[in-house]
C-alpha cells in the first residue's frame, strides 16, 4: 500500500513537475509584451479591446500556475486546474487556425518570427500535455486514496 | 472541493494583480487597450489578402514557388533586396507600367514587402494590383528589415 502510494505521489509530482517547466518555457510572454499580444491578435478569436489586455493576464497566469506548479504544493492542484484550462483554451485557438489556414506560429515559447507555423503537431503535443495533466490529477486522488 | 475553488480563486486574483502590477511600473509596458484595426495586417485582412511571417517568406524564396515584389523607393531598393525581386515601388507606380503589365503573364503568386511591419507601401501596391485584377498575392509583414536582421539573402543593385 506504502508503495503505491509512493508510486502515484511520485506520478503527481512528476506530471506536475513538466507541466510547469513547461509552461516556464514560455515566458518570453513576460519580458515581451507587445509580442505576444501580436500572437493573440494573429488568433483572430478576441475582439481589439481583449487583445492586450488577454495576452498580459495569460503570461502572468501561466507564470503563476508555474510558479506554484514548481515550488508551491499548497496550490498544485489548483494550479494544475488552471493549466488544464489554460491549454484547453490554447488548443481550442490552433484548432480554429489550422481549419482556418494560417501562417504564423502560434506564440506559444518565442516571439522569433522564424518560429514555424501552427500544425497539427502543436495539437498533439498539447493533447499530450493535457493527458500529462490528468495524470497529475488522477495521481493525487489515488495518493490520498491510498 | 470548496477549499480547491478558493485556491483556484486565489491564483486568478494573484495573477491579476501581478498584471496590474508588472504592465504599470515595467519598462516594456504595452498600452492595456489599443485600436489593432489600425495595424496593417488588420487592413490586409480587411482587404482579404494573405499575410506571411518571415518563416513563410523564407521558405517560399527556397523553393523559388513565388515572385517577390519590393514596393520600397528605388534608392531603398538599390542598397539592399530580396534577391530576384522585383522593384515596383508603389510611389511612382505610374511610372512602372510596363512591369505590371508583365506581371499579368507571371504564373507565379505575388509576395509584396516593403521595409517592416509598420510600412503601408507594400499593403497599398498590394491592393492596387488586386484592383487590377491579380488575385494570387500576399502581403510579407516582417519587411526587408527583419529579413536582413535574421540572415536572409541579400541582393544589392549597382
Amino acid at each position: 500500500m506504502i508503495s503505491k502510494n509512493k508510486t502515484y505521489r511520485f506520478a503527481y509530482l512528476l506530471a506536475s513537475y513538466m507541466i510547469g517547466l513547461f509552461l516556464l518555457s514560455g515566458c518570453y510572454k513576460i519580458f515581451f509584451p507587445s509580442e505576444f499580444s501580436l500572437a493573440v491578435y494573429r488568433f483572430h478569436l478576441l475582439p481589439d479591446f481583449w487583445i492586450n489586455i488577454t495576452a498580459l493576464y495569460l503570461a502572468w497566469l501561466e507564470f503563476t500556475c508555474a510558479i506554484c506548479l514548481l515550488f508551491i504544493s499548497r496550490y498544485r492542484v489548483a494550479a494544475l486546474i488552471i493549466a488544464f484550462l489554460l491549454l484547453s483554451i490554447f488548443t481550442y485557438g490552433i484548432i480554429i487556425n489550422l481549419l482556418r489556414g494560417t501562417h504564423f506560429g502560434c506564440g506559444c515559447f518565442s516571439p522569433s518570427p522564424l518560429v514555424k507555423p501552427m500544425s497539427g503537431l502543436n495539437v498533439i503535443r498539447n493533447g499530450a500535455l493535457l493527458l500529462l495533466v490528468g495524470l497529475a490529477l488522477f495521481s493525487h486522488k489515488k495518493s490520498l486514496k491510498s | 472541493m470548496k477549499s480547491l475553488l478558493k485556491k483556484i480563486v486565489i491564483l486568478l486574483f494573484v495573477s491579476a494583480a501581478i498584471t496590474l502590477l508588472a504592465n504599470t511600473l515595467l519598462p516594456h509596458r504595452i498600452p492595456w487597450i489599443e485600436d489593432w484595426s489600425n495595424h496593417i495586417e488588420s487592413k490586409a485582412a480587411q482587404k482579404k489578402i494573405d499575410v506571411i511571417p518571415l518563416r513563410t517568406a523564407i521558405d517560399f524564396y527556397q523553393i523559388k514557388s513565388h515572385r517577390f515584389i519590393d514596393a520600397r523607393a528605388a534608392e531603398e531598393y538599390a542598397n539592399g533586396h530580396i534577391p530576384r525581386a522585383l522593384s515596383l515601388p508603389f510611389q511612382t507606380l505610374d511610372h512602372h507600367f510596363e512591369k505590371v503589365e508583365k506581371l499579368f503573364d507571371s504564373e507565379m503568386p505575388l509576395i509584396i514587402y516593403c521595409s517592416n511591419r509598420d510600412c503601408d507601401d507594400a499593403l497599398l501596391l498590394a491592393i492596387e494590383l488586386q484592383n487590377m485584377g491579380i488575385t494570387q498575392l500576399s502581403l510579407y509583414i516582417d519587411g526587408f528589415e527583419r529579413w536582413k536582421e535574421y540572415g536572409g539573402s541579400v541582393e544589392k543593385t549597382k
